[in-house]
């Protein structure tokens, strides 16, 4: 005991192993956002504090120099700016945090150091999902969270005996416990937007997908990308409108050749202009997108109804009034058929520009195509004869090309991919006299069983054509069907994967893991792991302001103004955890002992006439002394005391019963005479 | 706090950035914060504590106090801390009480003044689970313990100065009929009679106990030593308390208001300590 004692000064100075451990387990999850998106050597100086940490701690060894600490916080410091150039902005806080714990790790030394190791962690934890939002990384923070509660639990339970694991289970109950008052704080608790913050990350490494612009092996490029692009619900229907999905994204109008771009910035159609066709032709969809950094948004091909925030653009697209630096939802209805039946003057005009850099056999080509008719229908049918008969290729490494290499692209390598086809189409299309102009959007998608819903990504990326023709209007043409019928029915990796089953195609890809991405379990488990993802983005992810509003409307809550209902939800909170206090109080005390309450009450009565029991008198004893102070009672209060020793402490089944007992209290009534 | 800084910073960051996901840290980290507080305050409930007495020490020593933490709940009690506030300011910890069980910790803080004292309150905190609250409890106690004047002045018992010169207390050790062997060590006794080396031989803990041979009696009286204070002649007193006491010698007590018969033996060695420890306070009352 002594001995315990004198080593008490101690405790304060060495951090005790478990709760490290746990602290330790929890760090290690708060690293992979890190990854991938801070400077590498960040979470590898970070493991490698870790791991020295393990190593010096049982030896003693610590960080104390104070002259060291600075030398390494300022290389540390000076090798960020060094990987960043600057120390603002989002990754390199995030980097000069971590590294920032990383020499904190290998400094602390006292118990009050390793809450303030905890709270940096939990700092780690909102940086990681500074840095990412996903699902994955959510999964790995949630078990950072817990783990760093269970370090805590740990460090305050000292050398409570138990399993290493105890604290989990106590962790486990707050967990379970805090629960529903984080449900009820993240709908309730009222979304204040001070946008006062630089947004996150840098607006140019933020976009992904394609761009306004769309030149040779643009798209291509973006066929290895797995990165989703958005997701799409039909809430009238379970499966889609059958036929192949285009999703319309941007339309171009500029022409360059084999470039084509979009005009800078969306001019909005005027509400009179907007058709609205027969419902029975309109498609709901609710759809989720992830941020891509600019500001279109896509929909099944034709929108024609807007959701909020957004406006429908000459060109029948969709255009956020802000770029999408976060994933958003929306809902929004097309029409399968083609909508709008005028064409004015301006954007005929627009429809038939063509740059000066033509070159001579191409503008024959065009020419010839001219001369099948007047008739627009079969000019474009002989535009699609070309591609189908001349020998053209569908390639996923066509080559480079420039913007001017259209004749080069349709006389003599004659390889492309979607947007080589349907710039080239588009041109000819033009040069032919016929207004013609290229979308760009996505084709197909993976449908989910599971979760309902068409997942498309970035792979699927598609470019297609619109040409006037007056009796119907806008009408799509894809020249890639001509080249390559298959893709247009399919998304482009089972497109691919049934290209390179047949021979057709060959990939630098290993077919071991495409056959294994193909068999039916791994998929099943894909197939539930985006339907899991998809309900994060779309439940957890996609619940802001706008959605609480809502919700809150249905609730009849939010005419009373946000802070009542903070109030209000506080109240609740506060309520029911004093009724769970309570609860729990009532659960753990003390079971009531009749005798001994019974008894109790015997020795009050016999203190409020002045004999009064000490603590350390046993019952005989208190009885014998209560005698001799009240003569008259004596035998009462022997008698009541022997009736208790009976019940209490008797071996056997007392001979007396608990009523009798109680009844000899009650009688009890003493006096001092 | 830097609990409210933590949230602090991360509502900035979920309300600059309208990021769900953070929103769903905060909260999740709000909620755990305030569903610990019941867990925390729980963690007091019917507990209660119950000082025993604490042997007297002499001033200058360390009083030792032995406190009981009683667990009279169903459930195992953890991470309590049994505070003595105050200059005494001493604190234990308790890292866990199973259910109706208790636990016996010891208080030590340094006797300063003679005289009997109070120990006042007590008070036993707790931040389990997670430390992001602390519950308090104070008891009051009537608890007193009992402070020895320090013995100092002239080892040499008056009246038979022939006594035993050579017998100093600080020599015990070289002495073969002054130490009279170890008993068990109790708890509350201080430590400074401990035999160590013997801790240090992986033997339980004993006390080292003196003893001498009987002489003459020896009359003790407030009026003997040649110091003028008060304190002093405590002093000296209780230094020919302890030495009488040693010796084996039957020995007397007279104060101004006291007398006390001679005797030997420890009943009547610590009613002579007690008699001195307590003279001038009851003077000045």
């Amino acid at each position: 005991m002594s001995n315990r004692s004198r080593r008490t000064p101690w405790r304060d100075t060495t951090i005790p192993r478990r709760p490290l451990l746990w602290l330790a387990a929890a760090l290690l999850f708060t690293l992979p956002p890190m990854f991938g998106n801070l400077a590498s050597w960040v979470p590898f100086l970070f493991l490698l504090a870790l791991a020295l940490k393990f190593w010096m701690e049982p030896r003693g060894y610590r960080l104390r120099s104070f002259i060291l600490k600075v030398v390494l916080a300022a290389v540390t410091v000076g090798a960020l700016f060094l990987s960043y150039g600057t120390l603002k902005g989002v990754e390199p806080s995030v980097s000069l945090l971590a590294v920032l714990v990383s020499l904190k790790i290998l400094e602390a030394h006292s118990a009050r150091e390793f809450r303030v190791m905890v709270m940096m962690a939990w700092v780690l934890c909102l940086c990681g999902f500074l840095l990412s939002q996903n699902l994955a990384i959510a999964f790995c923070l949630f078990i950072a969270f817990t783990l760093l509660i269970a370090a805590l639990v740990q460090f305050h339970r000292g050398s409570s005996p138990g399993a290493f694991w105890l604290p989990l289970a106590t962790t486990f109950k707050l967990l379970a416990q805090a629960a529903p008052v984080i449900v009820l704080l993240f709908l309730l608790f009222p979304r204040i937007n001070t946008g006062f913050w630089l947004p996150i990350g840098d607006p140019h490494a933020a976009r992904t997908g394609f761009s306004d612009r769309l030149s040779p092996g643009s798209i291509t490029a973006l066929t290895g990308s797995t990165n989703i692009a958005f997701r799409a619900e039909f809430p009238d229907r379970r499966i889609g409108p059958g036929g192949p999905m285009y999703w319309r994204g941007l339309v171009m109008w500029h022409c360059e050749g084999m470039e084509w771009r979009a005009p800078y910035g969306a001019t909005s159609i005027s509400d009179s202009s907007r058709p609205h066709p027969a419902s029975d032709k309109a498609i709901r969809q609710r759809i989720t997108i992830a941020p891509h950094g600019a500001r279109w948004m896509f929909a099944l091909d034709r929108p024609f109804e807007v959701t909020s925030r957004a406006i429908l653009a000459r060109g029948n697209y969709l255009y956020s009034l802000q770029p999408i630096r976060k994933a958003r939802s929306y809902e929004v209805v097309s029409s399968i058929e083609p909508i709008g039946k005028e064409l004015d003057d301006h954007e005929r005009r627009q429809a038939l520009e063509l740059p000066a850099s033509i070159s001579p056999a191409v503008r024959e080509l065009a020419a010839s195509l001219a001369a099948h008719g007047s008739q627009p229908r079969a000019i474009v049918n002989a535009a699609l004869q070309f591609f189908r008969t001349q020998g053209f290729r569908y390639s996923l490494s066509p080559g480079e090309y420039s913007k001017n290499d259209l004749e080069e692209f349709l006389f003599h390598r004659k390889t492309g991919f979607c947007e080589h086809y349907a710039a080239s189409f588009a041109t000819l299309m033009r040069l032919s006299g016929i207004p013609a102009r290229v979308v760009v959007g996505y084709l197909g998608g993976e449908y989910n069983d599971l979760g309902g819903f068409f997942l498309v990504r970035q792979a699927d990326t598609h470019a297609w054509c619109e040409v006037w023709i007056p009796e119907n209007g806008w009408t799509r043409i894809d020249p890639t069907s001509a080249v390559a019928p298959g893709r247009v029915s399919q998304d482009l990796s089972s497109f691919l994967a049934g290209r390179v089953d047949s021979g057709a195609m060959a990939t630098g890809q290993s077919t071991f893991f495409a056959r294994l991405a193909r068999l039916a379990l791994v998929s099943q488990i894909r197939f539930a792991w985006e339907a899991l993802n998809y309900q994060w983005d779309t439940r957890v992810m996609g619940f802001d302001a706008d959605v609480q509003d809502v919700l809150l409307t249905s609730l009849g809550l939010n005419n009373r103004g946000s802070l009542p209902l903070v109030v209000k939800v506080l109240i609740v909170i506060a309520a029911a955890l004093i009724i769970y206090a309570g609860w729990m109080h009532l659960r753990t005390r003390p079971r009531a002992d009749r005798i001994q309450a019974l008894y109790e009450r015997f020795c009050q009565k016999l203190s409020r006439i002045g004999v009064g029991r000490d603590l350390w008198e046993g019952p005989s004893d208190f009885a014998t002394r209560a005698a001799q102070s009240l003569p008259n009672e004596s035998k009462r209060i022997r008698q009541i005391t022997e009736t208790y020793i009976a019940l209490r402490y008797a071996p056997g089944p007392a001979a007396v019963n608990l009523r009798e007992f109680a009844k000899e209290v009650n009688a009890f009534t003493a006096r001092r005479w | 706090m830097v609990l409210l800084f933590v949230l602090g910073a991360m509502w900035y960051a979920a309300s600059s950035q309208n990021s769900p996901a953070v929103y769903l840290l905060l909260f999740g980290l709000t909620a755990v914060f305030l569903v610990s507080i019941p867990h925390t305050l729980l963690n007091l409930a019917d507990v209660t504590i119950m000082p025993e007495s604490a042997k007297p020490a002499f001033a200058g020593e360390e009083v030792c106090l032995p406190v009981e933490i009683l667990n009279c709940s169903r459930t195992a009690r953890r991470g309590i801390e049994l505070v003595l506030p105050g200059p005494r300011s001493e604190r234990k910890r308790v890292d866990d009480i199973p259910a109706g069980k208790t636990t016996r910790v010891t208080l030590r803080f340094p006797a300063r003044q003679r005289g009997e004292h109070k120990v006042g309150t007590f008070r036993l905190t707790s931040i389990y689970p997670i430390g992001f609250v602390r519950v308090l409890k104070t008891f009051v106690s009537s608890q007193t313990y009992l402070v020895y004047p320090k013995p100092s002045g002239d080892t040499r018992l008056p009246v038979h100065r022939a006594g035993s010169p050579h017998t100093r207390p600080q020599t015990e050790l070289g002495e073969g009929d002054d130490f009279a062997g170890v008993r068990a060590y109790v708890p509350g006794e201080s430590q400074r009679h401990i035999d160590w080396r013997a801790v240090a031989r992986g033997q339980p803990l004993m006390t080292k106990q003196f003893a001498a041979e009987a002489e003459g009696s020896v009359h003790l009286d407030f009026s003997a030593p040649r110091f003028h204070d008060v304190e002093e002649r405590l002093s000296q007193l209780a230094l020919w308390v302890i030495e009488a006491e040693r010796l084996r010698r039957p020995y007397s007590l007279r104060l101004p208001n006291t007398q006390i018969a001679p005797a030997v033996g420890e009943a009547h060695f610590h009613r002579c300590l007690r008699a001195l420890s307590l003279f001038e306070v009851t003077e000045r009352a």
